[in-house]
């Protein structure tokens, strides 16, 4: 299963018919052995970590505030944040869980801070896909046809317009749940709230967003 | 599994998160609950939908820059080195000072002894003179040959008379004006004041 843009999902359906996510227990390990390093004061342990886990939290955070720029600069701070409360960090939950914890309060934090200044536009334009340089190292691959690509993005689009219909709490609990496809454990975790209550906002976010998605989820 | 699951294990079960025993027992209870494997089979959809049009991983633009920003911003964030100045131990308190003190007087010990020295072996090789004190001669100067001068005096404040012999009795007839300068009346060049103009006198 591929995405518009981005690295495939990890979501996959089993024989069974069942929806699992697709992460092998080596993940896990050496997510800990580079953690311990990075503990240490390892900064070329860390920096693999980053690239390691960057995407998701870009991609989370990106998916809830829906602005390129501050998503880039919101994920960095993440990770520096995760840096120096790396001595703190105990190996009971997965890391990248406690990463999407730092990231659910550096967007929460991100949302109050917005709502208080309420002023100026931000220029998203540097980011923009079409400007980067189609030579570039770092230019995102995507391995679709552009027909699907285009029906893809057509969906995104329309997704991602009925998620900032959301509220923030809503939209998070979808994001995490169905677009990273954590447990409702660890999105407890990550938002620090009880299993009930995710389950409760998840059931609720998952009906709204089926109504306004209504045309495009029955005609599948 | 006769009796219907608790809400928190059919959320799981819908979102097939149960394992082992309970998701037995749930599945063998949800056999007779089409409704329930209906909703089931409407979630899965839905996530797959959903993650099929978003991505759950997505490279930030220009990911090099972005990992050497994160670096930078923890070098940036690091605290700087605080040197924290151990508290002087209790001998330093006063041995410091003690010390000191006793390095100065050394110091001026050194000072002195090697002043002495030196004196003493500069006095050792230099023969110093030793010049005769200086007498006090009164000379009284006569031109003449043959004329003698005494000087009488009692002490410093008393008044000196030189006494001369050998010199010739000064005649009468001397004119001592011709030794003496008498000075005449001053020219003035201005005219100014009442008086008349001096005149010069003749002898």
């Amino acid at each position: 299963m591929n995405n518009p843009s981005g690295e495939p999902s990890k979501i996959t359906q089993g024989p069974d018919g069942s929806i699992v996510m697709d992460v092998s227990s080596s993940d896990y390990e050496d997510d800990f052995r580079l953690v311990a390093l990075a503990q240490k004061g390892d900064m070329r342990a860390y920096d693999e970590l980053v690239t390691r886990h960057r995407g998701k939290i870009f991609a989370m955070i990106r998916n809830m505030i829906h602005q390129e720029a501050d998503a880039w600069d919101i994920s960095q701070d993440v990770f520096i944040k995760a840096w120096h409360a790396l001595p703190r960090f105990e190996a009971k939950a997965r890391f990248s869980t406690w990463l999407y914890r730092i990231a659910h309060n550096a967007v929460y934090d991100w949302t109050r801070k917005r709502k208080i200044e309420s002023v100026g536009e931000l220029n998203d334009e540097i980011f923009e896909r079409e400007r980067i340089d189609s030579a570039s190292l770092t230019t995102p691959s995507g391995g679709e046809m552009p027909d699907q690509s285009m029906v893809q993005g057509e969906l995104r689009n329309k997704i991602q317009a009925a998620l900032n219909k959301l509220s923030p709490e809503h939209r998070e609990v979808v994001v995490l749940k169905d677009v990273q496809g954590l447990s409702y454990k660890e999105i407890a975790e990550a938002m620090s709230s009880t299993l009930g209550t995710v389950m409760s906002r998840l059931y609720y976010a998952r009906q709204k967003l089926q109504t306004l998605l209504k045309d495009e989820y029955h005609s599948r | 599994m006769n009796t219907t699951p608790d809400e928190a294990n059919l959320a799981l079960w819908l979102d097939d998160e149960l394992e082992g025993a309970e998701l037995a027992a749930l599945e063998a209870w949800a056999l007779s609950q089409p409704d329930h494997l209906a909703a089931r089979e409407e979630t899965r959809c839905w996530r797959l939908l959903i993650a099929g049009a978003i991505p759950h991983s997505e490279e930030p633009p220009f990911p090099d820059f972005f990992n050497s920003r994160i670096a930078q911003g923890i070098r940036d964030q690091m605290p700087t080195p605080v040197v924290h100045e151990k508290k002087a131990a209790f001998w330093k308190s006063w041995l410091m000072p003690m010390a000191a003190c006793a390095g100065m007087v050394f110091a001026f010990w050194i000072g002195t002894m090697s002043e002495t020295q030196s004196l003493a072996g500069r006095t050792a090789e230099i023969e110093i003179p030793v010049i005769p004190k200086a007498i006090p001669v009164q000379i009284v100067y006569t031109p003449e040959s043959g004329v003698n001068a005494e000087l009488f005096a009692s002490d410093a404040t008393s008044p000196m008379v030189i006494v001369l012999s050998g010199i010739a009795a000064i005649p009468d007839a001397m004119d001592f004006s011709a030794t003496t300068y008498i000075p005449r009346e001053r020219e003035f060049d201005s005219t100014a004041g009442n008086g008349p103009l001096p005149t010069e006198e003749t002898h």
